[in-house]
């Protein structure tokens, strides 16, 4: 292996701001998206503890309507355009190279470029508070014409509409970086079909993004012109139409859900097969299934609109049913993995478990309310917020942990604590599910969502109540998290190249890797070249 | 680069029976533009994939390469640091600013932005 | 369940829910299975089998015929759902708008009227409530004057949204009797939590003479 010093990426010796916000290397920009997501994650998550405050009892006046409005405008969009997305794509931006055997991305300034913006765009979002009116309150989907001029009169919503592009733009400029360092830059022997399973999803998660969030960044730029420029796109009063809001705005945010899952699919897909001590199954079946998904995945958006009467409920009905198809193969594809294995259960692998179990219920809601007799009770009501927090949370946040700790040796050279690591999964296991189970039957029984209050009828108060204290379990959670990046930052073990015994190309070099990544790189015969590295050293 | 073509073109292919199929069942215009609109960026993706990429050769698609078989050859020049970057996206976000609350300071920001560019084309060179 | 539509819409929820609890039960049951059955127990790398191409055929085609079924019986229970015949006994103009209802009786009265104050009691603020016969089909209109509104009644197991500038229409035919609650269920701004209305179904002599005492307030 190559006798070069670690690099000085991380340590003190380059540690300065400057070299910070001067940056180029993927390797700090995917750093930089995560400390930032996971901030965001923070201030998003306090807004959810306080609206869960708000709602542990009926006719709460903790918060105000209209604090609460905006409580929830930001928390959607924060969690969505600053977390569970821009986290993905940082970890992208660590990993892809690394897993390709590439010396940095395709274009590394572009790259820093949109890092920038991201965090300004959070920024702009969050700057609507500070106005006269507060910040947009109209719901992170900003339906007309609530959001119109008329009746959304204040500068926050404005704000939240430039803010949204601008991060809208970044993410458009990440995905091509990603995509043509993928098609160019592999290393010799890199084929296609070697491709970490992880680098296969991000593919297909950018295809998403090219066609999904120019469509996002189309509609902002109407609802801005209707609002400033004197435009009646959506303005019925005047020939336009409050519906085509919603058909631009869910053609963008259907796929944008599995721009918020296909990651982390590929996470999992990357832990289980280390834990298991085998290789993943069905590889090519997975990778088929991620372009299913994504595919398919354009071809829903309506579902959001089966309430309106106005949109053809068959068509999008049929769709939707289908995309539970690749998933389950993909769920099949996991459990093959675990099925003979030799399983062991370190803080990344139970995570991934947790997101097995977790996931699994949110997509079985989600096939329930792909039927339009099922989603006329349950639209915009508690069901759906039970849905959407079961694979948003249970799926993509878990794995998120999951990748958090598996991949923090080879950012940081040290590996988080192991009995934390257990406190946080547990905490949070619980947590999340003893706030998100209940909701299922809140919306059942009529409570719908956005609302700062509700009747004190049957067991909705019940039902709230426990939510509510489950939010506060999962905050200690997250907590012994923090608790934990203070105490190893200060004391933790060096991780050494390859702490886990793992597959693919980024366990070849060291943690943290040097400047340009590999010294030497292995020969590349599988999509295991650690793997096949460790086997080939053993015989020797 | 067989497998990034056959990729925008399966993409493509599904996405132009999506959007008939679509079209055919709803007659619905807006999801029907939506869904076209689409179909036609991927057959565009796809005919650039095979038009412009007949002649690729990346060692990464070669099954039997090896690291040695790369070296000595410039991939281009690698940029370490450059404030760049983050002096456009603060341009960037001053003019997205600058349309909501301040005419000026989107105007300022445009020139900055040509400024930027200009010593991007300069550096590049 | 309070009409004769809901029950259609019960079954579905039924049908749904007995597929969607086996399938959760027979995974969840192979992820804990294989996470107790093949913990590590010794050094020994376990076999390396990485494909079984007639099992991953396999469970791609059986969930595809599975949501195939399941479509077919979603389509029919929509369709039915969905019917907008005949000639119905009551027509009733549905306004929502920032933030109350008015139920506009096609030949009869208008009634309706803002929401509550900033206490959801019922006792303070009685909702404004739409009055239907039992057993006949009564045909709303649905529209709004402002804002996305969505007129939800849990006790049909059903909601229509109301969008400015579209006019949707649906019909209902109450079953039971009684008082069932109404919410908006598409967020309007701020007192959107307070938007609720009751839907109070009565006999046809009720409902009758109901009317004709309204018209003659």
């Amino acid at each position: 292996m190559g006798a070069a010093a670690p690099s000085a990426t991380f340590s003190s010796e380059r540690g300065d701001l400057l070299s910070w916000l001067t940056t180029t290397d993927h390797k700090r920009i995917g750093i930089l998206y995560l400390v930032t997501s996971l901030a965001y994650f923070g201030v998003a998550g306090a807004l959810a503890l306080t609206i869960r405050t708000q709602l542990s009892h009926p006719n709460n006046d903790l918060v105000s309507s209209h604090t609460y409005a905006q409580l929830f405008t930001l928390h959607g969009t924060a969690m969505i355009f600053l977390f569970v997305a821009p986290f993905a794509l940082g970890l992208a931006n660590f990993l892809i190279p690394l897993q390709i055997g590439a010396p940095d991305m395709a274009f590394p300034r572009l790259n820093a470029t949109s890092y920038w913006m991201f965090l300004f765009g959070g920024f702009v979002i969050f700057a609507g508070a500070a106005t006269n009116e507060g910040a947009a309150a109209a719901g992170w989907t900003s339906y007309v014409p609530l959001s119109a001029i008329a009746i959304s009169t204040g500068l926050g919503q404005d704000l939240w509409i430039v803010g949204v592009f601008l991060v809208s733009v970044a993410t458009i400029l990440t995905s091509i970086n990603f995509v043509t360092t993928v098609f160019v830059y592999r290393a010799p022997g890199m084929t296609m079909w070697r491709l970490p399973i992880f680098t296969w999803e991000m593919i297909a998660t950018s295809l998403l993004i090219f066609m999904a969030f120019p469509t996002l960044a189309s509609d902002l730029l109407l609802l801005f012109i209707d609002r400033r420029f004197g435009g009646h796109t959506f303005d019925p009063a005047h020939g336009g139409d409050a519906l085509l809001w919603q058909h631009i705005f869910w053609f963008f945010g259907h796929p944008e859900v599995y721009v918020m899952i296909l990651p982390y699919f590929g996470v999992i897909s990357e832990i289980i097969p280390v834990f298991s001590r085998k290789p993943i199954f069905g590889y090519t079946g997975l990778v088929i299934a991620a372009f299913a998904i994504a595919g398919l995945s354009m071809g829903v958006w309506a579902h959001h609109m089966f309430t309106t009467g106005a949109v053809n409920d068959p068509f999008f009905s049929f769709v939707s049913l289908l995309i539970a198809v690749p998933t389950g193969v993909k769920f099949f594809n996991w459990i093959a993995t675990m099925w003979g294995g030799s399983l062991t259960f370190p803080t990344p692998m139970l995570f991934a478990v947790g997101f097995l179990l977790n996931f699994l219920l949110g997509g079985i809601t989600g096939v329930m309310i792909a039927s339009p007799p099922i989603d006329f009770q349950a639209h915009e009501s508690y069901f759906i917020v039970a849905h959407m927090h079961y694979v948003l949370g249970g799926g993509s946040l878990f794995a998120i942990f999951a990748a958090l700790f598996f991949w923090w040796p080879k950012m940081f050279g040290h590996k988080l604590d192991e009995r934390l690591g257990k406190w946080c999964f547990w905490l949070l296991l619980v947590g999340f599910n003893v706030t998100f189970f209940p909701m299922h039957f809140m919306g059942i029984e009529g409570m719908p969502r956005r609302v700062f209050t509700y009747e004190s009828t049957g067991q909705l108060p019940l039902l709230n109540a426990i939510a509510t204290a489950g939010s506060y379990v999962m905050l200690a959670g997250v907590l012994v998290f923090a608790w934990n990046v203070v105490v190893t930052t200060r004391r933790g073990m060096p991780a050494g190249d390859d702490p886990w015994g793992a597959n693919s190309l980024e366990w070849t070099t060291t943690s943290p890797p040097p400047e340009f990544n590999f010294t030497v790189l292995p020969p590349i015969r599988s999509e295991r070249p650690a793997y096949d590295a460790r086997a080939k050293a053993a015989e020797a | 680069m067989l497998v990034g073509r056959r990729l925008f073109i399966s993409s493509a292919a599904f996405g132009i029976v999506l959007a008939i199929a679509y079209w055919l069942v709803a007659h619905e215009i807006s999801g029907a533009f939506l869904l076209g609109f689409m179909a036609f960026a991927l057959t565009f993706l796809a005919g650039y994939m095979i038009v412009s990429e007949r002649e690729a050769d990346f060692w990464g698609d070669d099954r039997d390469a090896a690291h040695p078989d790369a070296e000595g050859n410039l991939l281009g020049t690698y940029t370490i640091r450059s404030p760049l970057p983050i002096c456009a996206a603060l341009a960037i976000t001053m003019l997205v600013l600058g349309v909501v609350i301040s005419p000026t300071l989107a105007i300022v920001s445009i020139i900055a932005i040509l400024a930027l560019g200009a010593l991007f084309i300069v550096q590049s060179v | 369940m309070a009409t004769t539509q809901s029950s259609v819409m019960v079954g579905n929820w039924q049908l749904y829910l007995v597929v969607g609890s086996v399938v959760a039960a027979s995974v969840w049951g192979l992820i804990l299975f294989a996470v107790v059955r093949y913990r590590r127990r010794g050094d020994a790398e376990p076999v390396q089998f990485a494909n079984n191409y007639p099992l991953e055929i396999a469970w791609t085609l059986v969930p595809l015929g599975l949501v195939c079924w399941l479509f077919v019986y979603t389509y029919s229970a929509e369709a039915s759902v969905e019917t907008v015949a005949g000639t119905p006994a009551v027509s009733v103009h549905v306004n929502a708008y920032r933030w109350g209802w008015s139920f506009a009786y096609d030949g009869g009265p208008t009634v309706g009227g803002a929401a509550h104050g900033p206490i959801l009691d019922s006792a303070k603020a009685p909702p404004p409530e739409l009055v239907l016969p039992a057993n006949e089909t009564a045909r709303l209109t649905l529209t709004s004057s402002d804002v996305n509104h969505s007129f939800w009644v849990p006790a049909f197991w059903f909601k229509r949204d109301a969008i400015p500038g579209q006019v949707t229409t649906f019909d209902v035919k109450p079953d039971q009797l009684g008082t069932f609650e109404g919410r908006c269920a598409a967020f309007c701004g701020l007192n959107h939590a307070l938007m609720t209305f009751d839907v109070k179904v009565v006999s046809p002599q009720e409902f009758a003479r109901w009317r004709s005492a309204e018209m003659h307030t």
